[in-house]
């Protein structure tokens, strides 16, 4: 097995080499150059025998004409010439190489795989580690490496965080930066591999698992390849350890080739078994695409959740017994306010005040009697997360609410989450909540199903570390 | 023989399928409690086998060009007495080289009748291309074959794992027992989960399996039919 070194050129090289760069408008090879001009610290390098000169670079024949030691390649010549470039690169003495080109076993052609068995005898005879092909490679939000061929005007870059993403789909690895960079998350690294005929998602986890800057994972995955679900499996549970991997599983309709001699095999779904690698392994597991983000903001803002117990808080009586029925659903217990919490409650609210779980402030509430009731529930034992259903249309609310909750939360940290539905003042609230780290959800339903998530996952890191 | 050589033996004779009495020692060999069952080629010797077991006893036909071993008269059930055992030797005999005169006849199991009142379960296990050895946990009868209530997990596994996967079929609650029907014992099971584990595990051959019915008990569980699949070449 090759060494993490191996696969960190791919994110923090010295050097880069774009092999098939262009100054034609619109074209993918010019696309690359941009992007590495505008962040890239390292020194680039196209490689064009049509050109002396690209975008004001110096631009070389061949690869094996630059003047200087090149840590990465990026591939985006035509596939009938990838074998070809390939081949210089490993003269060269290249160790990483991103091939972006599609035209590969992807086509189902025989041409196709011809190709791309080429690609791996190169890459194997000379040790260089491949990404792809037909692949959108890298977005290094800390390095400036960005492969992604979209137009920075088509396709925001999210700011700098905490988030890395590995996905099969370069389509859906774009889309989601660029949601991303609208919704303003914060963006570690992205990885989309294509083909992936030798970095897969089993190296790349493995990487993001040990790099300091992710600090959680979010995964699209249609399929592992043959024998690699084991290890995927181990490696993924010594990184849940330290950080939340959120997989969204595509594919999951699709009906096995098994043959079916036994009513085991007859029984056995592809997908079933992946969920059950996912659940040993301690994978969030998100089954949609909303889920992705509900569950990312959750699990990246809040503190283990200790048990199963929620109080609610909420300033609209309905709200309340939304949530009821939504966390209920979900396993959650939402217990009896016990006497001693009910006696303080009542000292400090008004007699028209519901002092029952879901504690109910009721309309005529302004921010501060929030602030003073989670004073109140939060740091009990007997509570393990609240949710707060905090309608910002009643009159008494300000935006001194965000100080207050936020205080409050910071002072005991444990999961609290807020719903909160509307119009541009409930989006403001939301923006500001989710700046200071509460995760803000538009639907009871949505919440649970992501307090749930930083349940199963709570769990699972305090069984493991038991 | 040891699972080595009894899947050796099947693979030289041209066999993907393990003879019933061979599956039940391999699953024996890993542990696992098996309801006793030994393989008589000739009347006498089945009688004898059945008075050294105790009655009743069932007898099943034991040949690799049967799988449906019921629908050709192969299993005669709830024999009583030597008399019974012998008779019935013959009317299996009979009945297979009438309907399959073409079926090479091993000989014909005696197994120890399952006492009543067990819980059907369904044990499994498979190979598969990216994950390797998985098992599975079903109850048996409809909730299998009608609503796949199933649950899988990838091997090694432990008792824990085992346990975790029992519950989390959606007819659970049966196993925690109902009305008069007192719980099954849930260890008992979980310990043939991780014995067919280990059996997948080390012995890279088999393909999938099936223990089906197990039969579960309020002290116990016992494995009463077993299938194993080998992999072609």
């Amino acid at each position: 097995m090759a060494g993490e070194n191996s696969i960190n050129a791919f994110f923090n090289p010295r050097s880069v080499a774009i092999i098939g760069a262009t100054p034609k408008e619109g074209k993918v090879g010019r696309v690359i150059v941009e992007n590495f001009k505008r962040r890239f610290k390292g020194r680039i390098y196209p490689v064009n025998p049509k050109y002396n000169e690209i975008l004001g670079l110096k631009c070389y024949p061949s690869v094996k004409n630059i003047p200087d030691t090149i840590d990465l390649a990026v591939i985006v010549v035509p596939a009938p010439i990838v074998p070809m470039v390939l081949r210089d690169c490993g003269e060269k003495g290249v160790k990483a190489a991103i091939i972006i080109s599609g035209g590969f076993r992807e086509t189902g052609t025989e041409e196709g795989r011809r190709l791309e068995e080429e690609v791996i005898r190169i890459s194997r005879e000379y040790g260089i580690r491949v990404i792809g092909p037909n692949c959108i490679g890298i977005y290094d939000n800390w390095s400036g490496v960005d492969t992604y061929f979209l137009p920075d005007y088509k396709m925001k870059r999210p700011p700098r965080g905490g988030i890395s993403f590995i996905s099969q789909s370069g389509a859906f690895a774009s889309a989601l930066l660029d949601w991303m960079a609208y919704n303003n998350i914060g963006v570690s690294r992205a990885i989309s591999y294509g083909n992936k005929v030798d970095v897969d998602d089993v190296d790349l986890v493995e990487f993001l698992g040990r790099d300091d800057k992710t600090r959680l994972i979010i995964m699209y995955i249609e399929g592992l390849k043959d024998g690699r679900g084991r290890l995927f499996l181990e490696k993924i549970r010594e990184v849940v350890k330290s950080k939340p991997v959120i997989v969204y599983k595509a594919g999951k309709t699709m009906r096995g080739s098994r043959a079916a001699a036994s009513h085991t095999a007859a029984l056995a779904g592809n997908y079933d078994i992946y969920r059950a690698a996912f659940k040993q392994a301690g994978v969030i597991e998100a089954e949609s695409f909303d889920e992705i983000g509900d569950f990312a903001k959750v699990l990246l803002t809040q503190p283990l959740m200790r048990g199963n117990r929620v109080f609610i808080v909420t300033d609209a009586g309905g709200i309340g017994v939304m949530l009821t029925d939504a966390l209920t659903r979900e396993g959650f217990e939402i217990p009896v306010t016990p006497d001693d919490l009910k006696r303080e409650l009542r000292e400090v609210l008004p007699p028209h005040c519901i002092v029952e779980n879901p504690i109910d402030l009721t309309g005529d509430a302004d921010d501060e009697r929030f602030k003073i009731v989670l004073e109140k529930v939060l740091p009990k034992p007997y509570v393990d997360a609240v949710v707060l259903g905090a309608l910002p249309q009643i009159p008494g609310m300000t935006h001194k609410f965000i100080d207050y909750v936020v205080g409050v939360w910071e002072k005991y940290r444990k999961p609290l989450l807020v719903i909160d539905i509307g119009s541009e003042e409930a989006v403001k609230f939301k923006v500001e909540l989710e700046n200071k780290g509460i995760p803000v959800y538009e639907s009871p339903e949505r919440a649970a199903r992501a307090l749930k998530a930083l349940y199963l996952y709570s769990k699972h890191v305090l069984r493991d570390n038991r | 023989m040891s699972p080595r050589e009894i899947i050796r033996k099947a693979l030289e004779e041209g066999r993907t399928k393990l003879l019933e009495h061979e599956a039940i020692e391999v699953i024996k060999y890993y542990g696992a409690s098996v309801a006793d069952a030994y393989l008589a080629q000739s009347a006498r010797e089945a009688a004898d086998i059945a008075d050294k077991m105790g009655y009743p006893v069932v007898l099943k036909i034991v040949s690799p060009d049967i799988s449906h071993k019921s629908d050709v008269g192969g299993v005669i059930l709830g024999l009583r007495s030597r008399f019974e055992v012998m008779d019935a030797y013959q009317k299996i005999i009979d009945n297979v080289s009438m309907k399959v005169p073409s079926a090479k006849i091993v000989g014909v199991l005696v197994q120890k009748m399952a006492e009543p009142g067990g819980l059907e379960v369904i044990i499994g296990g498979l190979r598969d291309n990216v994950f390797g050895p998985v098992v599975m946990f079903g109850l048996g009868g409809i909730f299998v074959e009608v609503l796949r209530d199933v649950s899988f997990r990838v091997a090694p596994v432990s008792i824990e794992d085992a346990l975790e996967m029992m519950g989390e079929i959606k007819a659970a609650k049966i196993l925690d027992g109902y009305r008069n029907v007192p719980p099954v014992h849930k260890e008992s099971l979980a310990k043939i989960i991780v014995a067919t584990a280990k059996l997948l595990e080390e012995n890279p051959e088999i393909e999938s399996l099936d223990l089906n019915p197990v039969l579960a008990y309020p002290d116990k569980a016992v494995v009463v039919d077993a299938r194993i699949i080998l992999r072609k070449g």
